[in-house]
């Protein structure tokens, strides 16, 4: 860890402006990615702004707005507080199973929803300085390309990069179309909607998303939806709890009778940001929420695939994984 | 004096328990050693070549650093000594990704750890064989691993009806103890006292001593707790000299930890292995043939390999039998001791080869063992001092509910999941080794305190404990009134808490040392007694204020005429996700026959963290090299993955009741290492009888059963 001035904001302007004077500040909130690639070298900012007390943690009901009726999570509030408070898990019990299915209890303390968002790529490659890692130093090359790439894409990656994003909770907020509200040192509050949030790798896998440099995410607005009562999120890991997924997928459906009037369906694991299987969910909409159709869906999702050595297991996997999370989301969460 | 209810063999709860759950036992970096300077090591980041250039002008030259060491300014020391691994800066040469190649001593942890990052390395690389899939081919005969062969195999092989020809295969794992490995070290003149973790604390004062080019007494190991060690402490490692030279360089105390990322390529790890089992058997289930070949990897220096054949040699009766090892010199780390050296993974392959044959005669697992089960230990005729394979199995399956199996694999479903049953054996030799042992008591007025010293190691598993109650029955003194001090090279040596020695070499030497005393303080007194009083009596009734002795046990010349082992038998009941192949260990009983057990409660605490790694073992650990580099692509505990509770079901332990005094006189055989033997073998055994599918390549992830 190189030596960094600590800094603790007061409120937003001076956080954002003190930000803006520093190219090479960061954002401290929960720290619990941070500090770790601080430790590792990866990260290597020279002033930390620490924004963990300032007052954007509430969780309330959206009164106006394209997104009214629906529910706003302070970016800095904890994942945890996030993950109980009962406007989420009434309304949006996907979004507490992912945000619970994620890391440990003592992490889902510290960190923060915002800083879960913006947490980085797991892969080896890019944790090891010594590694080429087109994401870490651009140019060096990607490790993983022809490495051990046994947790890596196979959906959207590039020749500079097959990392995944491992986020649980961006899953879920992925599935809810929910709308990430940022907020620079200059200028109005913006709204990224969840989809155009994350990147894909292309040419530039040095960048995750597309907020500026400087920007605050202030808060994640979840619009009103009917999925409460037929979602789920289903974790696949090598271990029971505490790893990061192999393939997880968000589900929520909106039914008549037992007919699929919405669907929604995210998968983690897969890409370099949430995936948003477009194609199942086109063909499950107007379907009856059976076993044949959810398999159609899924395979026609998992067509698309492109593996790489060591992760062929991923295609199959995820397809048996959107069925099985389809029938979850219809039988209430019972097997 | 009332008739004293006996401690040993009761549940007594451990005497250092409090000291540990209040953070006031001392681990290596805890002890308050004053104005200690702090160390972090550097590594290399190429496996095979050797450094052209180090520039360490930036680091020298960072807030708080009092030195930069590298080959270029380290001393020379006894590489032939008994530090394992190398790694002790005395070249350029670079063997293995990951080697130390210089440490920074700073005021602060955080200034030596950022210092060390400013270090600049130019290497000359070569070539690193790190390809174990390619290399396993050139692999050869290791130095002190020659065949050993019974009967015609080959022939018994081609005869036979039925047979199993497979290879299993183990992955790298790593020790990961909770306690990193940690120095403290203090020069006082020619003297040096280090604060180290180490499972044989008179090994690790050998070893310093003999690198250091200094004599033992000038060496004291101070190591009173340790945070586990599995193996990894057994020997000692080059962070444990290099802790004393930067002490000696920069004239004050210096404390040195390794981080978890460093514990990958610092202190050893459990080889990969390819083992290759062939059974034969008449249509009946008699074995005809066994042969266990392992192909492994060692150092390209050091040779190590573990004894994967060593349960195949002695667990079943069969006439034609090889057991062999082939192994291949890579750029990694020295392999070592890993809990259950070679039983566990060993067994793993033998108790696969013995279920898959089963499957094949269609016969029980269980009745297909007992089938074969030798009267004399098959390895070198001898005879056993006891053996509880058949008790284990039988008590174990009632206790388990083994009639319930299915016999045929994938008929037992249960919504969504698969449900099998597997069962295993394991063995563990029952050895004592020579220990010493002074006993002290203190009398103050009718009050008699006793004190035991030896220099024994407590990995955490309760030697504390087993001691205070061996010498509170031995001497008539209350156990609140006994102190066990060990950990201390200064103590009177004594066996290492290693290869399940620990408890059975300390007991006995303690339970000698009271009888000793006793027999002492009777001399003493002069008097005949009809009843054999007790220490404490005596030092009463003769007002005595104090009294010590010593002694040096070591095992009877009668138990070298037998074989004596440490036995189980393991059940699991796996549920194997059919959608994801995910597979949860609903429940796993392990019955053991390990002689006299001291404390049922330590005790079972053994066999739980025996069973838990199997499991990890069997599921889910795994030490991943990227081919190309030799680097592990697994660094932490986030992609290393050791069971976490959810993992772990119910988990049942049965000791059976075995009196075994051939082996030793206290009757003790140890159960460190036989916790973890056929665990991952139960596991597989399971998984394939609820899927009908066999994993021969551990560990059984999800993408392996889809
Ligand atoms: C061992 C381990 C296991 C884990 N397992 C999982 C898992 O299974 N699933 C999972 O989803 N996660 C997992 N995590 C990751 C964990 O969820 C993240 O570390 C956490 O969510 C990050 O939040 P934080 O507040 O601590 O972020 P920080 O570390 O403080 O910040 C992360 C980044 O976000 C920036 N930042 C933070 N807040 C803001 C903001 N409001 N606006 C703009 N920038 C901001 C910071 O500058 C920094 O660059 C695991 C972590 C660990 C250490």
């Amino acid at each position: 860890m190189r030596p960094f001035q600590y800094t603790r904001a007061q409120d937003v302007p001076t956080a954002l402006k003190r930000r803006e004077a520093n190219p090479n500040a960061q954002f401290l909130a929960g720290g619990t990615n941070l500090l770790d690639l601080m430790k590792e070298d990866v990260e290597r900012p020279d002033e930390l702004i620490d924004i963990s007390r300032l007052s954007l943690s509430q969780i309330k009901t959206i009164a106006s707005g394209p997104n009214a009726g629906g529910v706003s999570i302070g970016g800095l509030g904890k994942n945890t507080d996030a993950a109980n408070h009962p406007l989420v898990r009434q309304n949006y019990p996907l979004l507490s199973q992912a945000i619970l299915a994620g890391a440990s209890g003592q992490l889902r303390n510290m960190a923060t929803n915002g800083g879960n968002l913006l947490q980085r790529t797991r892969c080896p490659y890019f944790y090891d300085v010594s590694m080429p890692c087109n994401k870490r130093a651009p140019g060096t090359g990607c490790g993983a390309l022809e490495g051990i790439n046994r947790m890596h894409a196979i959906f959207g990656w590039s020749e500079q990069c097959v990392a995944v994003y491992p986020s649980d909770m961006a899953v879920a907020l992925a599935a809810l179309d929910a709308v990430v509200k940022v907020q620079g040192a200059e200028g109005p509050e913006r709204a990224i909607p969840f989809a155009d949030f994350h990147r894909l790798p292309e040419s530039t896998p040095e960048k995750d998303t597309n907020l500026n440099a400087g920007e605050l995410i202030t808060a994640l607005e979840l619009p009103k939806n009917q999925f409460a009562a037929h979602s789920y999120y289903l974790k696949v890991r090598d271990r029971a709890s505490y790893a990061f997924a192999l393939v997880s997928v968000a589900v929520g459906l909106e039914l008549n009778k037992n007919r699929i009037t919405r669907a929604r369906i995210a998968l983690g694991g897969v890409a370099h940001k949430p995936w948003r299987a477009y194609r199942a969910e086109e063909l499950l909409v107007g379907k009856e929420a059976t076993e044949v159709h959810f398999v159609a869906a899924a395979a026609a999702e998992m067509a698309e695939a492109k593996p790489l050595a060591h992760n062929g297991f991923k295609v199959e996997l995820g397809r048996r994984s959107i069925v099985r999370a389809l029938h979850m989301a219809l039988n209430e969460g019972k097997s | 004096m009332e008739d004293k209810k006996q401690l040993v063999g009761t549940p007594v709860s451990r005497v250092d328990g409090i000291l540990k759950v209040t953070g006031k036992a001392d681990y290596s970096t805890d002890h308050p050693v004053k104005d200690a300077a702090h160390a972090v090591i550097f590594k290399s980041t190429i496996a095979a070549g050797s450094i052209k250039r180090i520039d360490t002008a930036a680091a020298e030259k960072a807030p708080g650093v009092l030195a930069v060491i590298t080959h270029e300014n380290m001393p020379k020391l006894n590489t032939r000594g008994g530090i394992r691994g190398g790694a002790m800066l005395q070249g350029p040469e670079v063997t293995f990704y990951g080697q130390h190649i210089g440490l920074v001593v700073a005021e602060t942890f955080e200034q030596a750890r950022h210092a060390a990052h400013l270090v600049k390395v130019e290497y000359d690389p070569k070539n690193a064989r790190v390809d174990f899939e390619k290399l396993a081919s050139e692999a050869k005969v290791p130095k002190d691993k020659k065949d050993e062969k019974r009967g015609d195999v080959k022939a018994a092989l081609a005869d036979a009806t039925h047979k199993v020809e497979e290879v299993y295969a183990t992955p790298i794992e790593h020790h990961h103890a909770l306690e990193p490995h940690a120095t403290i070290a203090e020069w006082q003149g020619e003297n040096v006292i280090l604060y180290n973790s180490a499972q044989i604390v008179n090994g690790a004062q050998n070893a310093a001593a003999s690198t250091l080019g200094l004599k033992p007494e000038q060496v004291r190991i101070v190591s009173p707790y340790l945070g586990g060690g599995f193996g990894s402490k057994g020997g000692q490692w080059a962070n444990l000299v290099l802790t004393a030279v930067a002490a000696k360089m920069v004239k004050r105390p210096v404390k040195l930890a390794l981080t978890r990322q460093q514990m990958f390529n610092s202190v050893g790890l459990r080889q990969r292995n390819f083992q290759k089992l062939s059974l034969a058997a008449t249509p009946d289930g008699q074995l005809t043939a066994l042969a266990h070949e392992t192909t492994t990897h060692a150092a390209m220096q050091d040779e190590f390999v573990e004894p994967c054949g060593d349960c195949s040699k002695l667990m079943y009766e069969v006439p034609n039998s090889l057991i062999s090892y082939r192994v291949v010199p890579m750029h990694l780390i020295l392999p070592t001791y890993t809990r259950g050296p070679g039983k566990s993974t060993g067994s793993f392959a033998l108790e696969s080869a013995v279920d898959e044959l089963a499957y094949k005669l269609n016969m029980d697992p269980i009745e297909l063992r007992i089938k074969n089960e030798p009267e004399r230990d098959p390895s070198n005729g001898k005879p056993w001092s006891s053996r509880t394979t058949v008790q284990c199995l039988r008590e174990g399956a009632k206790a388990f509910g083994w009639e319930k199996r299915q016999a045929k694999p994938g008929e037992n479903r249960q919504g969504n999941y698969l449900v099998g049953y597997g069962v295993a054996c394991g063995t563990y030799p029952a050895n004592q080794r020579p220990s010493s042992a002074l006993v002290k008591l203190h009398r103050a007025g009718n009050d008699v305190t006793a004190t035991v010293e030896l220099a024994a190691a407590d990995l955490g598993t309760g030697t504390y404990t087993i001691l205070a109650q061996t010498a509170a029955d031995a001497l008539g003194v209350p156990l609140n009134k006994i102190t066990v001090r060990i950990g201390d090279s200064d103590f009177p040596s004594a066996a290492g808490s290693v290869g399940s020695v620990g408890a059975t070499s300390y007991a006995n030497s303690v339970q000698d040392a009271c009888v000793k005393l006793t027999d002492e303080l009777m001399a003493k007194s002069g008097k005949q007694f009809f009843v054999r009083p007790t220490a404490a009596q005596l030092m009463v009734s003769e007002k005595i204020n104090d009294h010590q002795t010593r002694v040096d046990s070591k095992a009877s010349e009668k138990a070298e005429e037998y074989s004596s082992h440490s036995f189980n038998a393991n059940f699991a009941e796996v549920w194997v996700d059919t959608s994801t192949g995910t597979v949860r260990v609903a429940r796993f009983l392990a019955a053991t026959g390990a002689g006299k057990i001291l404390n049922p409660k330590t005790a079972r605490s053994q066999i739980l963290g025996g069973v838990t790694w199997g499991i990890g073992m069997a599921l889910t650990e795994e030490s991943i090299v990227d081919p190309r580099w030799g680097n592990f692509v697994t660094r932490s505990l986030a992609e290393y993955h050791v069971p976490v509770n959810l993992d772990i079901g119910q988990l049942e332990v049965l000791f059976i009741r075995e009196e075994d005094t051939i082996s030793n006189k206290l009757g003790v055989k140890g159960i460190g290492e036989v916790g973890i033997v056929g665990v991952a073998g139960a596991v597989a055994n399971a998984v394939f009888n609820a899927t009908g599918k066999r994993v021969r390549e551990l560990p059984i992830t999800p993408d392996k059963l889809l």
